[in-house]
């Protein structure tokens, strides 16, 4: 029978992106051959709305040391208004995070498609921050 | 504001004249002996209990799903339901055409699992009775929402234990026009505003798992909750809540070897999910079999997180639910 697969000792982070901002920023940190952690599995979501606090529930108690989230700043959103529904929503789960001792978890980006520096640095920002903790 | 002075059998009078429409109904608490219930009334009502100090369920849940525009449906009941009604209406779950839900000032109740307790019939005995009882449910214990100010109407007593009926909305004249006393000013402590819980919620994770280390995934506290209505609940499903091959696979598949599975990861979904809704009454722990605290966290994450937006479920019916709305402007530090 095939084994379940080890989850490797590294910090995991699992970051939903939004496919017109941040999703193209770390396709370009990749072009640039930027480097950011391997612990960092990046998903693909049409909107930044898209993302139901649910995902990001069920990935922390799967496994994920970290999950963040990221959208088009306030006012570029692809769809008009997804993302300040975003704001409010994930504002609101990082509080319940912080009720919960678990601040840092949990972090919200605002990341244009041009902006693949600023991903790198806070991916590699959020990564070594949780390592910090884990050691 | 203005409100009726009314006795008992004002009321009783207008409700009797109330029902007596074909498509009216009354739903409000019955002392039945000893015994507390909560029962539809058509056509006639003999008596109704005002105060009922036992809680079993939130009783809005009953309205869920009342589509129909054709019934009257009149409902006398605790703020804390009354409040759980107008989250509803504004979740689209209750026809408010429909229905027309008031509620009465409250003084608190115990548990229905509780046996051979003896309540005063007295209101203002009652009253005492349950500000010295040990047996509060921590729900009313740590409540500040007890006024009748909530929903369609409100039923209230003054300082002088005189009953009051109070109009909200436009839709509480099917009651209110019944009761011919006069029209009068509000006594002054109607007016004085209600506080807000002042502590902040906090908690860890580690004590979290502790309090939820006997949960069952029986899903009582979902299913009872009036505020958690979603008929495809994610955990209805293998991808949440694993059964059979399902359970295994998952196993399998991740570091997690835990059955039930998940049940922190419900937990906290659910607790998200109500937390700008929770009416905070208690009632997923009231029908919990394994005695879980699970008003401390549900009420306070709800307090804490509905803070945020200056948002108290079951207020108003107007204000919006805070996930679903945004102001431009708001949050400018939100991001990390
Ligand atoms: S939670 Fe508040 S309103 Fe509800 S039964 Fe308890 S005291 Fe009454
Ligand atoms: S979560 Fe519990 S306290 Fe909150 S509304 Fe639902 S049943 Fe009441
Ligand atoms: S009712 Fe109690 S045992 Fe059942 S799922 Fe809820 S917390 Fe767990």
């Amino acid at each position: 029978m095939e084994k379940g697969f080890e989850i490797k000792d590294d910090v995991n982070i699992v970051g939903f992106t939004c496919s017109y901002c941040a999703f193209k920023a770390s396709e370009m940190a990749g072009s640039l051959r930027l480097k950011y952690p391997e612990g960092v599995k990046v998903i693909q979501v049409p909107c930044s709305s898209r993302v139901d606090p649910a995902f990001v529930i069920k990935a922390i108690f799967e496994g994920a040391d970290g999950v963040f989230v990221a959208g088009c700043h306030p006012g570029d959103c692809h769809f008009i208004k997804g993302n300040y529904f975003t704001r409010r929503r994930i504002y609101a789960l990082k509080e319940m995070f912080e009720a919960f001792s678990m601040k840092g978890r949990l972090k919200l980006f605002w990341i244009s498609a041009a902006e693949a520096r600023k991903f790198v640095e806070k991916v590699t920002e959020m990564y070594n921050h949780l390592k910090e903790g884990k050691k | 504001m203005k409100g009726k002075r009314i006795t008992k059998k004002d009321l009783l009078d207008a409700l009797k004249k109330f029902l007596k429409d074909e498509l009216a109904l009354l739903i409000a608490f019955e002392r039945d002996n000893k015994a507390f219930k909560i029962r539809a009334y058509k056509k006639d009502v003999p008596d109704i209990c005002l105060f009922n100090p036992v809680y079993e369920a939130n009783t809005a849940i009953y309205l869920r799903r009342i589509f129909s525009e054709d019934f009257k449906i009149l409902c006398i009941f605790r703020p804390c339901e009354a409040r759980a009604y107008v989250e509803l209406t504004k979740l689209t779950q209750v026809e408010s055409r429909s229905v027309i839900c008031g509620s009465v000032d409250c003084f608190g109740t115990v548990s229905s699992k509780l046996d051979n307790i003896v309540f005063p019939e007295n209101p203002q005995d009652l009253k005492s009775f349950l500000e010295n009882s040990k047996n509060l449910r921590y729900a009313c214990m740590t409540c500040r929402l007890k006024n009748g100010v909530f929903g369609d109407f409100g039923l209230r007593i003054d300082s002088d234990w005189n009953l009051w009926v109070i109009p909200y909305t436009g839709k509480a004249n099917v009651l209110y026009e019944l009761i011919s006393s006069a029209e009068s000013d509000l006594p002054r402590e109607f007016l004085e505003n209600q506080e807000r819980n002042g502590q902040v919620f906090q908690s860890s994770l580690d004590e979290f798992k502790r309090d939820f280390d006997k949960c069952i995934m029986c899903l009582n506290c979902r299913d009872i909750c009036p505020v958690c209505y979603c008929v495809d609940c994610v955990f209805n499903n293998d991808e949440y809540l694993p059964k059979g091959d399902a359970l295994i696979n998952s196993i399998l598949r991740s570091n997690d070897a835990q059955i039930p599975k998940n049940k922190e990861m419900y937990h906290f979904i659910r607790m998200y999910h109500v937390s700008q809704t929770c009416v905070g009454c208690g009632g997923c722990e009231e029908a919990c079999p394994q005695g879980i605290p699970l008003t401390k966290y549900y009420k306070g994450i709800s307090e804490r997180l509905s803070g945020l937006f200056d948002y108290v479920s079951g207020r108003d019916f107007e204000e919006k639910i805070p996930y679903t709305t945004f102001r431009e402007d708001e949050l400018p530090n939100a991001d990390d």
